[in-house]
């Protein structure tokens, strides 16, 4: 166990004292402290947001993205006959590095990531306004390609890495900006970007204690391939419910899938067209080393 | 006086533990007119589990509205008696206390329970039978004599 870095003077100068401020010697002075629950998740909706789970904590996720708004959405009862899932399973090595895989079921991509807290938003002595989070992941297609190529192994992979800027304002408030680059080692043509640019603002606001309105949206550098294929600015809103070691997010997004390129750099949905999916992150935590 | 003291704080039940420590209370005690005060910022208290610590800030004792517990009062034949502030709550208390004289100073050891709702401290149903409406405090403090 860590305790706080204490080098305060024992003796405070005894001059002008009376007896009756003897209670005044307490005053405590505010050591560094780092801002905590700038987020109740690891993820906002989609995006990754600065928190990690702390060291020796094991993290499970499951996410749904149910089927879309547009096709007969009564009869698919608002979509949950056609879910699209995801599952992750993370690791806190240190309160700041935190290690993870994942698997989705669109496309049957496999990921994984490495994410480091670089810099934390602090206050009392030398404070910091913001923290700075870095985050990269390795995604693999698994699913077979429709053009009789048989694609080797660097063909299907996809990298993300991103820049999380994050600031908890008060206890209600905290936004975030992620700057990343995403890289298709496959891409249609010689003519199309293999690295797309995309930039997510995103926020929090709790309305109780334990509940809160998230929402994100991302700017994307790249809007169509040549061979016709078009994409669409990602977004969602949610809510963020949190019982003890759970944390339930309900969101609607424009997005499917849920490994990060392919949400963020190749969303192909639109809301006006009834791009409009129901879903939900829940979160659990185990504690495998105190 | 000292700005290291040890407090505790056990919340637990049978189904978890919920320990916390600090090792930076203040507390404060003026031997002739037997006036002994504590403070302690809520977010020095270190728990074994990371998100335990987050909802012990953000949830319960929500210290970013109400950094500091207190308390200040007078020692007197193996009591302390006085006002114990915490979560915004100020209450009158009087509970056993050990002052023992040592090298160079003081050592004050007490052991109270308080009840979580007197201050407000609101436990979910959920989650009720895994915490202990009393929490037990302790305190040991080592207070160096001021020059």
């Amino acid at each position: 166990m860590k305790y706080l870095a204490i080098t305060l003077c024992l003796f405070i100068s005894p001059l002008g004292f009376a007896q009756d401020d003897v209670f005044d010697l307490l005053e405590v002075t505010q050591n560094k402290k780092y801002a905590y629950a700038t987020f109740k998740g690891t993820q906002l909706v989609n995006s990754a947001t600065n928190e990690t789970p702390g060291a020796g904590v094991l993290q499970y996720i499951i996410a749904h993205r149910f089927g879309s708004f547009g096709e007969d959405y009564l009869y698919n009862f608002l979509g949950l006959d056609n879910a699209q899932i995801r599952m992750q399973l993370d690791y806190g090595i240190t309160d700041r590095l935190n290690i993870g895989i994942g698997r989705s079921s669109v496309l049957k991509v496999v990921d994984s990531f490495i994410k480091f807290r670089a810099i934390r938003q602090s206050s009392g002595p030398n404070p910091i306004p913001i923290s700075i989070t870095l985050l990269s992941s390795a995604n693999y297609r698994g699913e077979r390609y429709a053009d009789g190529i048989d694609h080797l192994i660097a063909d299907r992979l996809s990298y993300h890495h991103q820049v999380i800027f994050t600031r908890k304002w008060n206890s209600k408030l905290s936004t975030l900006f992620s700057p990343s680059l995403v890289h298709w080692n496959l891409v249609p043509s010689v003519g199309d970007p293999n690295s797309t640019y995309n930039a997510t603002l995103g926020a929090r606001y709790k309305l109780t204690k334990r509940m809160a309105l998230t929402g994100e949206y991302s700017l994307i550098s790249n809007k169509s391939y040549s061979d016709g294929s078009a994409f669409t600015v990602p977004f969602g809103v949610g809510v963020d419910v949190e019982t003890g070691g759970h944390v339930f997010q309900f969101h609607l997004s424009n997005t499917r899938g849920m490994s990060t390129p392919y949400w963020l750099s190749r969303n192909s949905y639109s809301a006006l067209n009834g791009g409009l999916f129901l879903g939900f992150n829940i979160s659990r935590v185990f504690t495998l080393r105190d | 006086m000292t700005r290291e003291g040890g407090l505790a704080f056990d919340a637990g039940s049978p189904l978890e533990d919920i320990i916390a420590e600090t090792k930076s209370a203040t507390a404060v005690y003026d031997a002739q007119s037997g006036k002994i005060g504590f403070q302690v910022l809520m977010t020095s208290f270190n728990f074994k589990r990371a998100l335990m610590q987050e909802h012990f800030n953000e949830n319960y004792v929500e210290s970013e509205k109400y950094p500091k517990a207190s308390f200040k009062g007078f020692y007197k034949d193996g009591f302390t008696k006085g006002e114990l502030t915490m979560h915004g709550v100020t209450k009158s208390i009087r509970v056993p206390a050990v002052l023992t004289e040592v090298k160079n100073g003081i050592r004050f050891k007490s052991t109270f329970k308080v009840s979580l709702s007197d201050y407000n401290v609101s436990v979910p149903k959920a989650v009720s039978n895994k915490i202990d409406p009393y929490a037990t405090i302790t305190v040991n403090c080592m207070m160096k004599k001021r020059p």
